[in-house]
Formats: C-alpha cells, structure tokens, sequence
C-alpha cells in the first residue's frame, strides 16, 4: 500500500514521504475514476424504461358499455389488463393477470370463476383463489356507471 | 502457383511468417488423447451451428422488423416472398434447437469422462457460461416472430424473475422494458438477440478454445499423472480428428435441411395482448425448469421453485471445485456418474412430463388425461361404454 500511494520508499525509512510522481498516479487515478463513473451513470439510467405506465385514476371502458348481464369482457386500462362482467347486481372489474405467472383469466359463466389457461389457477367471482397455484386474490377494481358510460379506477 | 508464391514473398518480407506458420502447423499436428473418439466431436459441433446461426441470423435480419406491428409481417414476408427465405427462416430455428443439444451432449461427454478436472475447471466453468449464453439466445430469439405462444411464453417466464425477493419487481420491469411485455421488450430482446450475445458468444468461445488449446484435450488418466502424449498413440487432431469433424458437419447440414424441409416451424397467429392461449408450453429445453417450478405453490412457492430451477445451473458452475477425486475413468468415479445419471434422468422426466401434462394420451390401449402436475387419471371411453 505504502508503495502504490507514497511512491518507492525505502522498507526501513521511517515517515515516507509522497513523491511527486506518486501524487500524480493518485490524482490521475482519481480522475479516470470520476470520469467513468461520470459517463456510466447516464448511460445505465439510459436502459432504465422510460414508460412509467397510467397514473391511475378513472379510465372509461367503451366494451363494458354493452355488456349484459353474465358478460365480460378483457379490456386494457393504462396498459394493464382487466376483466369487466356484469352480474345481477351491476358490473364488478377486476385485474385479469393472474397473480401466478401473469397470464391472462377467463370468466367462466357456468361455473361462476375466473380461469387461468396457463397453469389450471382457479379464483372465484370475487377473485379469491379456489385453488391451483396462484399465491394471491385478483386485486379488485372500482367501476363507475355515469349516463350510460363506464368508469373503471385502478387506484 | 505463381499468384500463390508472390502472395507469400508478400507477406514474408513484411511478417515473420515462419513464426505464424508454425504455430498453426504445430496447432494442426498436435496429438490428441487415444481415447478420442466420435463423443467428441460435439464441440466443434456447437461451434459449427454458431457459425450457421450468425449467417442465417444476418441473412433474417436484412428482412426483419423488430416492432410489434411489422415483427409478424416481415417473418409472414420472409417465408412466402423472399426467396429461399423460409430454408434460412427454417435452418435458424432447427439450427437453434440443435445447437442446445449439441452444447448438451458436448457437457455431457466432458462431464462423465471426468474433463473438467484440474488443470481444466475454467475451461468447464466457460463452458457453462456458454451452456447459459446458448439458452439466452433461445430465450430472447424465441419472442421474436411476435406470435402469440412467443408472446405469452414470454410473459410467463418474465413473471418468473418477478417472485425473486427483493430486486424481483424491479428485475421483471427492467427485463421487460416496463409493466408488461410490450413493443419496448422486444426492443430490448431483439438488441440482445443479435448484438450483446453473440459478441458474448465469441469472446466466451475464443477464451474456451484457448484454454482448451493449453490444457490440451484431457486423458483418461488420474489428476497429476497424466502423461505428455505420445506421438505413436495419440490421434492427430490433423487429419484424422477433423476427418471426424466434417463428416459430423455435413451430416449436420444434411439433418438441418430435412428438418427444415419435413418438419418446419409454424409462423403461429400474430400476438394479442388480450388472449392468452390455451397450455402455452416453453421450448423443449425450458420443460424441465417449467415443470419442476408447478410443485411449488403457495405464497412462497415461486420463489422455493426458483432457487430449485437455479441450484442445478449453480451446482454445474462449482462442479470442479465440489468433485475433488482424482479419478477421471467414470468406472472409477461411481458417485459423481450417479448424481450425473441421476440429473440427467430427472431433467428428462421432469422434461416428458412438462411435455405431456395437460393432454390426453394413450398408453397400453387405455386413454389418459395428463393433469397440470403430470398424474395420469383414466379417461372413460365414452364409445365403448355406449356400445356395452
């Protein structure tokens, strides 16, 4: 160590003292360090994704409009992807990724639950899981019907 | 002759040519282990398929667009418009999957004959790295058709990096260029594809055949006794190892262009963000990983199920350091040949079962549903059962 930052001191001298050139190495190993550094920096925050997706909020869903009662449909909100149905008591939404592997449920009308083609998980109409792998419920949207359009937030 | 003799007075009266000759003569000459045999061509194989990758994979990219609106077009124009180009399209994906296996078997040969021992660890440890490039690129390639088994196929196995603790949610958003697999991920997939990982590939395998080329090729003999070959009982690499060589090239050509021809790839429907397909399944070479990660469920279980999927990639870096014994001979090494068969074994069940899980098949006359886990149950046979 003493070496390297204090230049070629004799073993048995007793305070090295920092030559000229040692300094030097330093300072240049100083600046080489701040410049790279200086240059990786950006360009590591350059492959970092710049879409940061929806900021939440109310989306309006054109497809739920229509549907009856039994229905559903997949829809995309701020670029995530939400199953809207409607059942005797008005329109519930819920996120469609399953919360296994991300694949997308499908609402199945006769047995009343949310299927995952991927890997058999099962949820029920309130998005809770039945059974299969998935560790977590399908998180629950908030809809709003306002003169005939259809509001889903996804906060 | 005349063209050949002032192209070398060329160059000998500016380069020490004796030296460069030399080496590639001594190169050429050298005596490898008498054991060599034709297992050990799957090397020169693997390196044999990369060099057809990267040609066909230019000659793809000249007609190929990377977006999501042009990716399924331009690989739908490249089959039915360029021509010849469904024989490049088709040799590049055989060609894909071949080189998997021949990477395979070239670690499977060198794993029971004992060649990654010392003096050879790092020759193995960049053999491995090459093992996962070679996946990578299967990985990263498979997504770019933009079909949808691609797309969904993808979107799984990107969720997978998301149940690592910690940095898991901030790695699937990094990989995917944002929340969910878009066009950004196949910018991202497609720039790996075919800039980062081959140079990768090249300087891997550039540091592989060097140290492969020091250590030269490993005996059947005990750590620290191996012997300098003699030259009356080894096989000269040249001619008679690389006689080997290319009659395992051509076959290859020849197996390339059949497959190609008999058994081509499917272009698949155009990916839809909104549809996820019935019993999307991984590439061959990800059913082991895909299967082995459906025993684990619950709200931990993806996470036990990857540090399952990535003990045996850790476990085939530290192989050298962990299997100490001398011994190279696989009869004299009965425990590392077992937990090798074991492996094996495990890694193609494992495989057969993700193949077969969720369809129906017959074995012995009686018809079987595979379920998600690969238990078989009996399927009643409705036809037979009427007519009783």
């Amino acid at each position: 160590m003493s070496n390297r930052f204090l230049g070629n001191t004799e073993m048995n001298e007793p305070t090295p003292q920092p030559t000229r050139r040692s300094f030097l190495d330093w300072v240049i190993g100083l600046f080489s360090a701040v410049t790279v550094g200086a240059m990786t920096i950006p360009a590591l925050a350059y492959f970092w994704p710049a879409a940061k997706g929806g900021k939440g909020g109310d989306v309006e869903v054109k497809e739920a409009a229509n549907l009856k009662p039994g229905e559903s449909a997949i829809v995309q909100l701020q670029g995530k992807a939400a199953i809207v149905r409607r059942d005797a008591s008005g329109l519930v939404a819920y996120s469609a990724v399953c919360t296994h592997l991300g694949c997308l449920v499908k609402w199945d009308g006769a047995r009343k639950e949310f299927l995952c083609p991927c890997h058999a998980a099962v949820f029920d109409a309130s998005g809770r899981v039945v059974s299969g792998p998935a560790p977590a419920p399908l998180p629950a949207y908030k809809v709003k019907e306002v003169s005939g359009k259809v509001f889903v937030s996804t906060t | 002759m005349a063209l050949k003799h002032s192209v070398s007075g060329f160059l000998a009266d500016r380069y020490d040519m004796e030296t460069a000759t030399g080496f590639l003569r001594k190169q050429a000459g050298k005596r490898l282990p008498p054991h060599t045999s034709w297992l050990h061509v799957f090397g020169s194989l693997s390196l044999l398929l990369f060099i057809s990758q990267t040609i066909t994979g230019i000659m793809l990219l000249i007609y190929y667009r990377p977006t999501p609106d042009e990716a399924h077009k331009s690989i739908q124009y490249i089959t039915a418009e360029v021509n010849y180009g469904w024989l490049y399209r088709q040799i590049h994906a055989w060609g894909a999957t071949l080189m998997i296996l021949a990477v395979v078997l070239h670690m499977t040969r060198t794993y029971f004959f004992g060649a990654y021992k010392k003096p050879r660890e790092l020759t193995w440890v960049s053999g491995v790295l090459i093992f996962i490039v070679t996946i990578t690129f299967g990985f990263t390639g498979y997504l770019l058709p933009w079909n949808q088994i691609a797309f969904w196929a993808t979107t799984v196995g990107t969720e997978s990096a998301n149940k690592i603790p910690i940095i898991g949610e901030w790695l699937r958003y990094f990989i995917r260029g944002g929340d969910v697999v878009t066009g950004e991920t196949l910018s991202r997939f497609f720039v790996v594809h075919v800039i980062i990982l081959p140079w990768a590939l090249t300087g891997l395998i550039a540091v592989h055949l060097f140290l492969m080329r020091a250590t030269n090729l490993a005996t059947l003999e005990p750590v620290g006794e191996e012997k300098p070959i003699e030259p009356k009982h080894g096989i000269p690499f040249f001619p008679v190892h690389v006689c080997k060589e290319s009659i395992v090239a051509v076959l290859l050509l020849a197996v390339l262009v059949t497959l190609s021809v008999l058994a081509p790839w499917e272009i698949g429907e155009p990916a839809d963000p909104l549809v996820t397909p019935e019993h999307i399944k991984p590439e061959w070479y990800f059913l082991p990983s895909y299967q082995l990660l459906k025993y684990f469920e619950g709200p931990y279980g993806a996470f036990f199920g990857i540090v399952a999927c990535s003990v045996p990639f850790l476990l085939l870096f530290l192989w050298p350091f962990l299997d100490r014994g001398k011994h190279r001979h696989p009869k004299k090494r009965p425990i590392a040949v077992g937990i090798g068969l074991v492996g094996l074994i495990g890694a193609l069940v494992l495989g057969y079962l993700g193949h077969v899980s969720e369809t129906e098949q017959t074995f012995f006359g009686t018809r079987y549903h595979i379920d998600h886990y690969g238990v078989p149950h009996r399927v009643a046979d409705k036809s037979r059962d009427e007519g009783e």
